[in-house]
């Protein structure tokens, strides 16, 4: 196992919930998207989260992000308490240690594919690593559509371009939310394969929500959510496994 | 479908709020204007009403010709005088009780220093005060004190009297048109008509009857008759009687009468016909105002179909027509329409006072009255303001037909391709409105037709180069934006594609505010020429030392150039007068010039100037002057008639130079003639000091002489020219302050395109602010936006500006205008406007910055 691009931690923790709570409404309308939730997440793994609709599996990934706020508890990236930052500290969280991708519409439609994979290095004001760069688009095949804008490209390009985009600031921890939602199996298994290989070669960390247990099965590890707890654990699932335990869920 | 529409309205009152302030803003302005000069209109109604209180009829002389020079030129009194006997006869006339003679005279109150005068920009009054139950009009009221019983005594109304800090038994300076001025005694104080503000602004001075006609330059003879009818008598009995009398004396081709009522209106039509002009003036504003309002009611329909296109289109899918959904845009925009000029009609009788006081800064107090709001301000700002929304938002209701059911299915809302009928059409346009701006300045026409012409041109110009902007909108965004390119600011380049993604919408966003700096920059450049043109005049054209000019705008006592004369022996003193006159049997305007003119005007005379010629009565003509369609030559004798009778006058030179002439007129006449106007007063005085004196000996001299006569400025010459170009400022500031409006109306567009654009693009501001963008860099981005819109519009705005007002000047450059490019002002005005525009930016900017990223992640 190679470590490039990993940055020198001091844990082997990413990321870690500590009696995560988040509570929508009031009184008789209260709804506990999060019920404490302790769960750790390891430094070069690929976790899947998975969960019925309304198990709070969304809001966990986006608290975990810095997307969202808990209403009780805390959250930490390595050993950075993100559920105590400023909303300053919070976007340069998410600009130097956090990277994303989105189910669907993730790159910026006046930008093209380069410029949308270098985004949060300009925003940084910092220059792309050239050699980087270059690895990584070879790495998701877009050597040739570097250029073009994303109307230009289909749903998987685009998603290639997000998940390069994610890579391209080497940063502590990837979160995707539904990245294979919107996309044809065979488009949505190379996207799977990018970023299993991405925490295999490239000692990467991967937080992903998905529905699909057949994405999970991508995963080192799934996290299973019912009501806003965490009610089981798999290492090393496959499909049909997670499928199984799903059903149970009544997802 | 009209439920669907109001309910979509409704649902989003924000956008309708900021839509409608465009439109509102518009109807405000023009709402204001009607109500303004209805109120002024009104004033003067019941000013004139209550000045003839206690009149049945009038008798005058008759107008000995009606002189017509145009819109705002000065409307000379051109009737003579009547003898006093005629009130004796009128007397006699069966059903006449009384017949009293008026004086409508000026009269400068000084106030308790005896330095300044009292003035309210507006008229200056000296009438004449007849003994206790013997006047026939009953305009004075509210008597303190006593009426003036000899000719050291004089009343005031109590507005001036305490504007001046005088009091019953004070000495009050006077000064007048022709005799020195007079020290009196204070005895009373009136009101006119019963109301302290019963006068609109002006001052009044009461003297005994004979004092009055002395100070008037009327000894012996009086302004007009009052009469009195017998009791039981008409008022248009008693004027038949007067008619019949004054024909059967063989008078009545001298004399008139009138019924009081006649009268009065006459009066207030006079002073309303000039309403009328500053009416027109302000409603100009109000229309640009209007314009601008609906380039911006286009570019948020056009915005909105565009983001509805999902919902229209299932609208469509569930088998709604094309042409219902045109109905259902079509009646959003009327229901925006009327609801706009409501709130805008509101808004405009709210605005009233500070208009007023707009005015009052630029040195024209208006008299104020009880807001006057006729049917017809209501109907025509309803109709203006809802037609304009509705015109406006045709073109986007159209294209929201042209939605296909499919779109409804669209994940992404449709991208409308730009045809070429809007290029083609724009050219059209643009192409038009350069011919017309080129035949309405170059064509021969008179001033309103070639200034409707360019009016025209001006709307076709603007409208052209909007529908073409969209072609050179990306290129230009580019180049704006190359300092952002060069430091690679992300915030920069996103804020450039922005600008670049939808050009139709940046174009016609930026087509606003071009209008407004179009106009503001022909101001400036129109402006500039003229006043360098008349600056090099003053300092190349004519020669003194020093220059008498009024204070108010009536002229002065002739007694002031002699007074110099005698006081300053070896001084070179030249008067020049203006008024009115027909040559041939046409009006106008000439200028009155003492026959050593040439020593301080160089008029550029041509050779063969006869001065004996002049000075014993001749004129000299200009070189372009015409005489029933003949230009006028060297010798030829020309009919004029002036106020008080008819003359045949020699053309005894021609001169080839306006510039150093004081007004425009075309002939300039000896002052030997001038006894034939009513009021022979000089506008100015030029005068060169003898070789012996000091500057400070003759300076001091002639200050002592103006304040000897009040009224009067003393300028050294450089003094001078910054007064006369400090009153081109004052109108320049005026037309820009006006134009204000239009620039708001544009600012607002952008920050409406902007914040719709931000709504458009919530999912992708979520997604940058996801990947790592500040709040900061949010805001700088769409305020990067917003300065390259308004820089955009602003540089074709001033290109426009360029060519309107560099046509301009051509066209009047056989008057002497040299074209002048205030260059400072112009980069002044383009920074003032980007500044403004990062300003609309700032509220669209945060509110994109304050987006939650999650949900506008999720938004799609």
């Amino acid at each position: 196992m190679t470590t490039t691009g990993i940055l020198p931690t001091s844990t082997a923790i990413a990321a870690r919930a500590v009696d995560a709570s988040k509570i929508y409404g009031t009184g008789e309308a209260q709804v506990r998207a999060l019920d404490g939730i302790n769960v750790d997440f390891a430094r070069n793994h690929f976790t899947a989260i998975m969960g019925p609709s309304g198990s709070g599996k969304s809001t966990l990934l986006h608290c975990l992000a810095g997307l969202d706020r808990l209403t009780s508890g805390q959250i930490f990236l390595g050993d950075v308490e993100i559920s105590a930052a400023s909303e300053k500290q919070l976007t340069l969280i998410r600009r130097d240690r956090v990277g994303f991708i989105f189910q669907s519409y993730n790159l910026i439609p006046t930008l093209n594919a380069v410029e949308n994979m270098t985004l949060p290095m300009s925003l940084a004001g910092t220059r792309p690593d050239r050699d980087w760069l270059n690895k990584i688009v070879d790495i998701v095949g877009l050597r040739d559509r570097l250029s073009h804008r994303p109307n230009e490209l289909s749903g998987g390009q685009q998603q290639r371009v997000a998940v390069a985009r994610a890579l391209m600031s080497r940063p502590e921890i990837i979160f995707a939310d539904e990245p294979t939602g919107n996309l044809d199996s065979r488009a949505g298994a190379e996207i799977l394969s990018f970023m299993q290989s991405a925490v295999r070669d490239l000692g990467q960390t991967i937080v992903m929500v998905t529905h699909d247990p057949g994405a999970a099965s991508y995963a080192d590890r799934v996290v299973f959510l019912a009501d806003g707890k965490i009610v089981d654990e798999m290492q090393a699932p496959t499909a049909d496994a997670v499928l199984d335990r799903m059903k149970q869920l009544g997802g | 479908m009209g439920r669907v529409t109001i309910k979509g309205l409704l649902a989003k009152k924000f956008r309708l709020a900021l839509t409608s302030l465009a439109v509102v803003l518009g109807v405000a302005f023009m709402a204001g204007t009607f109500v303004l000069t209805d109120t002024l209109g009104n004033v003067f109604d019941s000013l004139f009403a209550k000045a003839s209180q206690g009149v049945d009829a009038v008798v005058r002389s008759r107008e000995p010709f009606k002189a017509d020079t145009g819109p705002g030129s000065n409307n000379q009194q051109n009737r003579p005088p009547v003898p006093e006997n005629l009130v004796d006869q009128v007397e006699q006339v069966k059903g006449v009780a009384r017949a009293q003679g008026v004086i409508q005279g000026t009269a400068l109150v000084f106030e308790k220093n005896q330095k300044d005068f009292v003035q309210h920009a507006a008229p200056t009054l000296g009438v004449a005060w007849f003994p206790k139950g013997q006047e026939v009009a009953q305009a004075f009221q509210n008597v303190e004190g006593r009426r003036p019983a000899d000719a050291d005594e004089v009343a005031l109304d109590r507005k001036t009297a305490s504007d001046g800090h005088l009091r019953i038994g004070d000495p009050v300076k006077v000064s007048f048109l022709t005799v020195p001025p007079k020290v009196y005694t204070l005895v009373g104080t009136f009101e006119f008509g019963g109301d302290e503000n019963g006068l609109a602004g002006a001052t009044m001075a009461a003297f005994a009857p004979t004092e009055a006609q002395r100070v008037s330059d009327r000894v012996g003879r009086w302004d007009r008759i009052d009469v009195r009818a017998d009791p039981g008598v008409s008022q248009t009995e008693v004027t038949d009687h007067i008619r019949s009398a004054l024909s059967a004396a063989g008078d009545a081709k001298k004399y008139q009468a009138l019924t009081a009522d006649a009268f009065a209106k006459e009066q207030a039509d006079t002073i309303k016909d000039n309403l009328s002009f500053f009416n027109i003036f302000l409603l100009v504003f109000a229309l640009i105002s209007l314009f601008v309002g609906a380039f911006i009611i286009y570019n948020t329909f056009s915005i909105t179909v565009q983001q509805r296109a999902r919902e229209l289109g299932l609208l469509r899918a569930l088998g709604a027509s094309g042409r219902q959904v045109v109905g259902s845009v079509a009646l959003e925009a009327i229901v925006v329409g009327i609801f706009s000029s409501l709130v805008g009609l509101v808004l405009g009788i709210a605005i009233v006072k500070p208009l007023e006081g707009l005015f009052s800064l630029f040195g024209a107090d208006l008299p104020s009255g009880s807001l006057q709001v006729e049917a017809r301000t209501i109907v025509v700002s309803l109709v203006v303001g809802t037609l304009i929304t509705f015109v406006s938002a045709i073109s986007p209701a159209r294209r929201a037909a042209r939605i296909p059911p499919i779109a409804a299915l669209r994940e992404q809302a449709l991208t409308v391709r730009e045809g070429r009928r809007r290029y083609v059409w724009g050219a059209v346009f643009g192409v038009v409105g350069v011919v017309m701006l080129f035949a309405g300045l170059f064509g021969g026409q008179n001033g309103t037709n070639s200034a409707i012409l360019v009016g025209v041109a001006a709307f076709c110009v603007f409208v052209g180069v909007a529908m073409l902007s969209p072609l050179i909108a990306r290129p230009a965004a580019r180049l704006l934006t190359w300092p952002a390119a060069r430091i690679k600011s992300v915030t920069g380049l996103l804020a450039r594609q922005n600008a670049m993604r939808n050009p139709r919408r940046t174009a016609s966003t930026s087509a606003a505010l071009m209008i407004g700096l179009a106009l503001v920059t022909f101001i400036a450049i129109v402006g500039a020429s003229l006043k360098s043109t008349f600056a090099d005049a003053i300092d190349n054209e004519i020669r003194a030392d020093f220059v008498f000019s009024p204070k108010n705008f009536q002229g002065f006592s002739p007694e002031a150039a002699a007074a110099v004369r005698r006081e300053l022996p070896g001084s070179t003193v030249v008067q020049f007068r203006g008024g009115q006159v027909l040559v041939n049997g046409s009006s106008e305007n000439v200028t009155g010039a003492s026959s050593n003119f040439a020593r301080v005007a160089d008029l550029k005379l041509r050779n063969g100037f006869d001065r004996q010629s002049y000075d014993g009565g001749g004129v000299v003509a200009y070189k372009d002057a015409e005489v029933g369609g003949k230009k006028v030559r060297l010798g030829q004798t020309l009919r004029f008639t002036f106020p008080k009778g008819e003359k045949d006058v020699r053309v005894a030179g021609i001169f080839t130079d306006k510039k150093a002439l004081p007004g425009n007129g075309d002939y300039v006449l000896s002052l030997k003639d001038w006894s034939l106007f009513n009021e022979p007063l000089d506008q100015y005085v030029l005068i060169v000091k003898p070789d012996g004196t000091t500057t400070h000996q003759a300076e001091s001299t002639i200050k002592r002489i103006a304040d000897r006569f009040g009224g009067i400025s003393a300028d050294n010459k450089a003094d001078f020219k910054d007064r006369q170009l400090a009153q081109f400022d004052q109108i320049l500031n005026l037309m820009y302050v006006l134009l204000l409006f239009a620039v708001i109306i544009a600012l607002i567009g952008i920050m409406n395109t902007l914040a719709l654009s931000i709504y458009e693009r919530t999912h992708e501001i979520g997604l940058l602010r996801a990947v790592g963008m500040s709040r900061v860099q949010t805001r700088r981005m769409v305020r990067g936006e917003a300065l390259i819109v308004a820089v955009f519009g602003s540089l074709l705005g001033l290109a426009i500006g360029l060519l309107f007002g560099r046509a301009l000047v051509a066209a009047l450059s056989d008057q002497g205008i040299g074209f002048s490019l205030p260059v400072g002002q112009l980069v002044v005005f383009l920074i003032l406007a980007g500044l403004a525009g990062l300003a609309s930016g700032v509220w669209p900017a945060r509110r994109a910055a304050r987006l939650d990223i999650l949900r506008a992640v999720n938004t799609e």
